[in-house]
């Protein structure tokens, strides 16, 4: 009885000292990041004129949603084209992230050298470096000022597929995947890291084992490999979706960041969050998918 | 006997046909990421004549890294951006990682209720863009309020104490003394995995000889947690050190370097009295400089601790 008791003190002292860490963070949460979020959603209903010593809002319902949707040239295009290269980018680095950790993972000579260098997109990319840079590696200098995406072309690509003799539309479309893929390998750094450590966290027992058995290297890799990554590959995942949706050379977070600093924040907060809604639903559909289709394989 | 051994040759002939083919892989993806930045180092030591060139060469025979480097520098500022950055931006990664440790701990080693909810918040912060919440703290910052408490005293007396904090350092620091600042959710994230693999029988010792949580924390978590502590300052530092975001959208005139970095053909315009934003191959150049000026400290400090964070990555387990 008496021990009873004091098992229980403890517990409660516990969730107080758990409280006592986390209060901090939990107070700069609601001032910092939840009061926002809503006022952010009540900038979006409202008409937002700056007055002497702070703003007014007006109630006008659904009316800047429907502006930015039907009277907005731009807006919907602008959405459009970044949640396609969100879904066309997403594989393609899980996999390339994929395959290019195996690879570092493997020893050979210069192993270190490697790793090294595909590591440093994780201290470049996030900077505004990168878009200088493929901006000044563009084609020939007349052009970039036209060129609204940032590494629509570059030097030797467009001249290679000129000397091909492939013209018009189809040069057009190789130039530009070719050239994105300069875009995805840059943004491939921290999903490096991640998928590499998730493969050293793999037992080395389970290879031997498999070893003994006979197994080959491609069975290895399907049935020791790539279900042991499975965590980490939904770790990897969100943390691309993240960094595709808020990547900041993109021309909606530009498009927001200028208004933002034109000091329109009625339409803005309106453009922001139905961004967020879109690419928010895209996230948890697969997420869920993702989930139904993994929690089934696995328990087969 | 002559079969195992041919057996044994083609198995070895495979062997370094795969390590070619893997070498050709690693090259010609690692050129890739080597290709824009050798491109910036050469353009940014051409003379103005062989930028000019119609042909163009990769090991520039006509140099001129005095001009375009002392021109880039005065451009950007360099010095004056570059104290803004620390005192700002730098600072407030130190701070986070200070304040991330702290949150985290208490999540990983304490139950309490509601504990469930606030994870669930942390992980709604890390999905939700920036931009979404950066609206309203931009008219927020320019009237400073706890809870509506200023704003209480203000209606009530008719005196507005709400500070303007826009423009100051405060931006960063305060958000960051929350363990809220940029990117913080992913840092506590890092934290709470590790925190949670570590051993919990020292720290139940210490409790048992009478040590209170905070000396816990600080004798027993903190000096086991050298690697995570390792890995978290390295993105906390690069993240904030390459955030122009949140600069362009706080500050309004003293800049730190990533802000004028991106915005570098205005203000090399404004330098030399181009005319803003007008782009010839000479301020390629200066912009090429002033980018490899931007990457050096990074890649410096990059190359002193690479060795160690490439192995501090395995061991925190932020991968569960």
């Amino acid at each position: 009885m008496k021990r009873k008791k004091k098992n229980q003190g403890i517990t409660a002292l516990k969730s107080r000292y758990g409280r006592m860490f986390t209060l901090p963070w939990l107070i700069g949460m609601i001032i910092f990041f939840i009061i926002p979020l809503f006022e952010a959603v009540r900038f979006s209903f409202s008409e937002v004129t700056i007055v002497p010593g702070g703003i007014e809002k007006k109630f006008i319902g659904f009316a800047n949603y429907k502006e930015i949707l039907f009277s907005n040239p731009d807006y919907t295009d602008i959405v459009s084209s970044a949640i396609t290269a969100f879904l066309y980018q997403l594989p393609i680095i899980l996999l390339l992230s994929m395959v290019l950790a195996i690879l570092l993972n493997q020893k050979f000579l210069g192993r270190t050298f490697f790793r090294a260098l595909y590591f440093l997109p994780v201290i470049i990319a996030s900077g505004p470096v990168l878009s200088l840079l493929f901006f000044s590696s563009s084609s020939d200098l007349s052009n970039l000022g036209a060129s609204e995406s940032i590494s629509t072309s570059l030097i030797s690509v467009d001249e290679i597929v000129a000397d091909l003799g492939i013209s018009g539309g189809a040069a057009s479309y190789i130039t530009t995947m070719i050239s994105r893929i300069f875009d995805l390998i840059w943004n491939c750094g921290i999903q490096i890291v991640l998928f590499l450590a998730g493969l050293q966290s793999i037992p080395s027992t389970l290879y031997e084992a498999s070893r003994v058995e006979g197994a080959t290297k491609w069975e290895e890799f399907w049935f020791i490999t790539f279900p042991m990554l499975s965590e980490v590959t939904v770790l990897v995942g969100v943390f691309t979706m993240v960094q595709l949706i808020t990547n900041d050379r993109s021309r909606i977070i530009t498009l927001l960041y200028n208004n933002i600093n034109s000091a329109v924040y009625d339409t803005t907060s309106a453009m922001a969050w139905f961004y967020f809604l879109v690419s928010g639903g895209i996230m948890a559909f697969i997420l869920f998918c993702y989930s139904y289709f993994a929690g089934k394989r696995w328990k087969a | 006997m002559e079969k195992s051994k041919l057996l044994k040759q083609g198995y070895r002939l495979r062997k370094i046909i795969y390590a070619i083919f893997r070498l050709l892989v690693l090259c010609a993806i690692g050129y890739i990421i080597l290709y824009p930045l050798l491109h910036s180092l050469s353009v940014s030591f051409q003379s103005r004549d062989s930028l000019f060139a119609s042909t163009r060469i990769w090991v520039p025979t006509d140099l001129d890294i005095k001009n375009n480097y002392t021109a880039a520098w005065k451009s950007l500022d360099y010095g004056e951006a570059f104290l803004y950055t620390c005192i700002y931006q730098l600072a407030a990664a130190v701070i986070q990682i200070v304040t991330c440790a702290i949150a985290a701990y208490g999540f990983a080693r304490f139950e309490f209720k509601g504990k469930k909810l606030m994870m669930l918040l942390l992980f709604v912060s890390i999905i939700v863009p920036d931009m979404i919440v950066l609206i309203p703290r931009v008219v927020t910052y320019s009237q400073l309020d706890f809870l509506g408490i200023l704003g209480l005293f203000k209606k009530l007396s008719g005196v507005d104490l709400r500070p303007n904090i826009i423009n100051t350092g405060w931006t960063y620091w305060l958000p960051a003394l929350f363990g809220v600042g940029l990117r913080s959710g992913i840092l506590i994230y890092i934290y709470i995995q590790f925190f949670k693999g570590l051993p919990k029988e020292l720290e139940e010792a210490a409790w048992v000889d009478g040590a209170g949580p905070i000396r816990t924390f600080l004798q027993i978590a903190v000096p086991s947690s050298r690697v995570v502590i390792l890995t978290v300052s390295v993105f906390s530092v690069i993240w904030h050190w390459n955030d122009w975001l949140l600069c362009g959208i706080y500050l309004k005139n003293c800049f730190p370097l990533a802000i004028k970095v991106r915005d570098m053909l205005y203000y090399i315009g404004q330098a030399y009295g181009i005319g803003p934003d007008i782009h010839t191959p000479q301020t390629a150049a200066y912009m090429m400089a002033g980018c490899v000026l931007f990457v050096v400290p990074v890649l410096i400090i990059y190359i002193i601790i690479q060795r160690w964070f490439i192995e501090s990555i395995d061991r925190v387990g932020i991968t569960g």
